[in-house]
């Protein structure tokens, strides 16, 4: 068999958006951003800032365990290994893979969310509103390779209402001040222990930085969320809770390369711009090297993927891609199995 | 302006203009960015903001 090298094939036209990235995003959420923040604004006595956090011992030992909600999740189960090592780590989860986590028994020590949009992630914690006319109009996660039990999505609804009533209380939630009131007013409901940051939105520094006049009205951190909450989860580990070693699981930033475009995040958007049949065009194939397998990404991941790269660049703390599968990989990021990293690396921090 | 520029007859063709390759890519990025985008910012080189302007505010 020949041995491929790495590389990244076609999607010419999400190379071209990459260095837009951040305007199309600024663009697309700061106004919700805002919007929200001031709505949410007679929640933020009813919770602490983050800087609490760093007061906090969170986890045993010197390490954390990143869990988000990309595709690997299902294969690799690593919440299972969690488990079955006895991990006694720091567990920081993003929103999208809290019920992931209760369902297979564990409980993070911190969860994540930064999403300001309205509807879908309420999702993640339980909509106490859904309902089959609002499944019909929204087939978002139906469509998406993640976790099985939103296939049957009013059960699975229910399931993580229930879960999240019974477990809310004993996770940390970093709360985002731009998160839709409707999230927030569900994590105050389920009892989660609420730590308020704000995203930097654009260059705290800059004059009439949003994000500055956010920070000097609230007076909570802001933080740089590498554009998705992946990214946020790993830098809350390291920045927030000061973990040496970060392991991740779940940041595939990318899809198994026999998934269906349509069940992509991004599968209508992308139909609205290019047409079904120039689809090839927005969507990147990359070679992972450490796990000898292609996958595919789309513009806004091909972006995440940017930004981690350059924030693992000058990070204190090392960082271990452990999702085993994705489109991370590089300099600055060690890939290897999560059972090494918790066998080996982990054991070795709390020794 | 306009009331010395206006024409005052009809050409007999009809004059099309050409949709050049830059108006083109200029179209496309104008609708992806309608349609596309991440989920939140990313900023440069920056991690954590600590600064709290009010140290007291918002701490239980």
């Amino acid at each position: 068999m020949t041995e491929q090298t790495h590389e990244a094939q076609g999607g010419e036209l999400a190379w071209q958006l990459l260095g837009q990235m951040e305007q199309m995003t600024w663009d697309r959420h700061a106004g919700l951003s805002q919007r929200n923040a001031a709505e949410n604004a007679p929640w933020f006595s009813e919770g602490q800032s983050l800087s609490a956090l760093l007061k906090e011992d969170i986890g045993v030992g010197d390490t954390a365990a990143v869990i988000a909600a990309g595709p690997s999740v299902k294969r690799k189960d690593p919440a299972a290994l969690i488990r079955e090592t006895g991990y006694s780590g720091a567990v920081v989860a993003s929103e999208s893979a809290i019920s992931y986590c209760l369902r297979n028994g564990v409980v993070p020590d911190l969860a994540v969310t930064v999403d300001p949009g309205i509807e879908r992630v309420i999702r993640w914690l339980g909509d106490p509103n859904l309902t089959e006319e609002k499944l019909v109009e929204d087939d978002y996660f139906a469509r998406q390779d993640q976790d099985d039990a939103f296939a049957d999505e009013l059960r699975a609804n229910e399931e993580i209402l229930e879960l999240l009533d019974r477990h809310g209380s004993k996770i940390r939630m970093a709360l985002s001040t731009t998160s839709a009131k409707v999230l927030v007013d569900r994590v105050f409901e389920a009892g989660l222990q609420v730590f308020w940051f704000n995203p930097m939105l654009d260059d705290p520094d800059l004059p009439d930085s949003a994000t500055a006049k956010l920070q000097k009205e609230n007076g909570f951190p802001s933080v740089n969320a590498g554009g998705n909450v992946g990214t946020l989860c790993w830098l809350m580990a390291g920045e927030v809770l000061r973990k040496k070693k970060v392991a991740l699981t779940g940041v595939d930033f990318s899809y198994y390369d026999d998934t269906p475009y349509l069940n992509t995040q991004y599968y209508y958007e992308a139909v609205d711009l290019v047409g079904e049949d120039n689809l090839e065009s927005l969507f990147t194939r990359f070679y992972n090297p450490h796990v000898g397998a292609w996958f595919y990404t789309d513009p806004a991941y091909l972006w995440y993927r940017q930004c981690f790269l350059e924030m693992a660049e000058d990070s204190d703390f090392e960082t271990f891609n452990c999702t085993e599968g994705g489109i991370l990989f590089g300099d600055n990021i060690n890939c290897i199995p999560f059972r090494d990293f918790l066998g080996n690396i982990a054991a070795d921090a709390c020794a | 302006m306009n009331d010395v520029l206006k024409g005052n007859f009809e050409p007999k063709k009809k004059v099309k203009a050409e949709v050049t390759e830059d108006d083109a890519e200029e179209k496309f990025e104008r609708e992806a960015r309608k349609r596309l985008g991440g989920s939140i910012a990313f900023v440069s080189k920056k991690k954590v903001n600590w600064d709290d302007y009010d140290g007291n505010k918002g701490d239980k």
